[in-house]
């Protein structure tokens, strides 16, 4: 009877234990790279970080004027902070969907694999609508070496897009 | 592309290129034979994220943009067939198009296909919230298809679809990447028959080529 009890504590812990591990971890896309994070296991519908995870994940840091990356900053609502920044313990989580929210960013979400995919914010969409500036990108072609359309100024560029489907 | 190294060969000037990019989210593996098969020596870029599309807030392909010695745009996105091969599929007569990339080449600025600021964002419109959502959940579905997920992925792209549902690129490449008669119930025949002769192009709008440069 006792090692029957045994048995279904250790059964039991490992079960929590594999349960705490798949709720703590997950994938974020941000600017289109992958970074693996440990997610806060509170019970939500948003994804809490934590502080070193964001700036992995991102590249963005908390400071007193914002959520910042080089020049650029977003001003946290000083009476919604709580929304966004939250010390349990001696660890400090930072709530990334509701950042997103706040810039406008539109986040996609797999439960199953626990991926979250941050999508392109506000201020990186549309912006050469004023200016009419040919938006830049880098990419390679077939034998790995990149291109940037800003490489080709001085030169007319008919830009034609295809697919193999 | 063949037919692109031919017009570009035959148009030989230093001073424009051609830009060709791949709209392909596996890659090289899907787009590299065609490329190879082409021998261009004009600049062809493979983008297995659909960077371009979603950058330039387009929904097709062939789709292409002028864009002058400064890097700004003169004629932003519309259909850009080389040849004739699909015409009877969608009614698109690929000659004015190339007559009026070779005026443009030709006298630049001054074309009369060279549209002024007024004119490009008339034609250029944001991207819609429901759009850069339906990019988001695309990018999604690409991550997942290509981290082994593919049965997952499906349930994003169709997401993308119905966020987006003019967006011919999300549909195609997506059943392209699976059975799509299995997992989306259709094919793009079908959705082209579906359209019983509606175009699935923007319609091309090109201003008289007699008229004289401005």
């Amino acid at each position: 009877m006792l090692r029957m009890l045994v048995c279904i504590a250790i059964a039991s812990l490992l079960a929590a234990a594999a349960s705490s591990a798949d709720r703590g971890r997950a994938a974020v896309i941000y600017d289109g790279v992958s970074t693996e994070v440990t997610a806060s296991s509170e019970p939500t519908k948003d994804l809490w970080v934590t502080m070193q995870d964001l700036k992995r994940a991102t590249g963005f840091v908390v400071k007193p004027q914002g959520v910042c990356r080089d020049e650029l900053c977003f001003p946290l609502p000083a009476k919604r902070k709580a929304e966004f920044i939250s010390k349990r313990g001696a660890v400090t989580w930072f709530n990334l969907t509701a950042f997103a929210a706040l810039v406008k960013q539109p986040v996609a979400r797999d439960v199953k694999n626990g991926v979250w995919y941050f999508g392109k914010r506000e201020d990186e969409r549309g912006g050469y609508l004023a200016s009419l500036e040919a938006p830049d990108f880098t990419l390679p072609d077939i034998n790995g070496k990149t291109h940037s359309l800003r490489d080709y100024r001085g030169k007319k560029v008919l830009l034609i897009t295809w697919a193999s489907w | 592309m063949p037919g692109w190294q031919t017009f570009y060969h035959d148009l030989n000037d230093k001073n424009f290129e051609i830009i060709s990019i791949a709209q392909d989210t596996g890659g090289a593996k899907d787009a590299a034979p065609w490329i190879t098969a082409a021998k261009p020596d004009y600049t062809a870029l493979i983008d297995d994220k659909h960077l371009v599309t979603q950058l330039y807030n387009m929904v097709n392909v062939p789709t292409a943009v002028w864009i002058n010695e400064k890097g700004m745009i003169v004629r932003p996105n519309e259909v850009a067939y080389v040849d004739n091969r699909y015409k009877a599929m969608h009614g698109i007569d690929a000659g004015p198009y190339l007559d009026a990339i070779r005026d443009w080449v030709a006298n630049g600025d001054r074309s009369v296909f060279v549209m002024n600021e007024q004119e490009v964002k008339e034609r250029l419109k944001p991207p819609s919230p429901e759009r850069s959502m339906a990019d988001a959940e695309f990018g999604l579905a690409e991550y997942l298809h290509k981290n082994g997920k593919s049965e997952d992925a499906i349930g994003h792209f169709k997401e993308a679809q119905r966020l987006d549902p003019d967006n011919w690129n999300y549909k195609r490449q997506a059943w392209a990447l699976s059975d799509a008669e299995k997992n989306y119930g259709t094919s793009f025949m079908k959705e082209v028959q579906k359209l019983n002769g509606k175009p699935y192009y923007a319609p091309r709008k090109l201003p008289d080529a007699k008229k004289q440069p401005k």
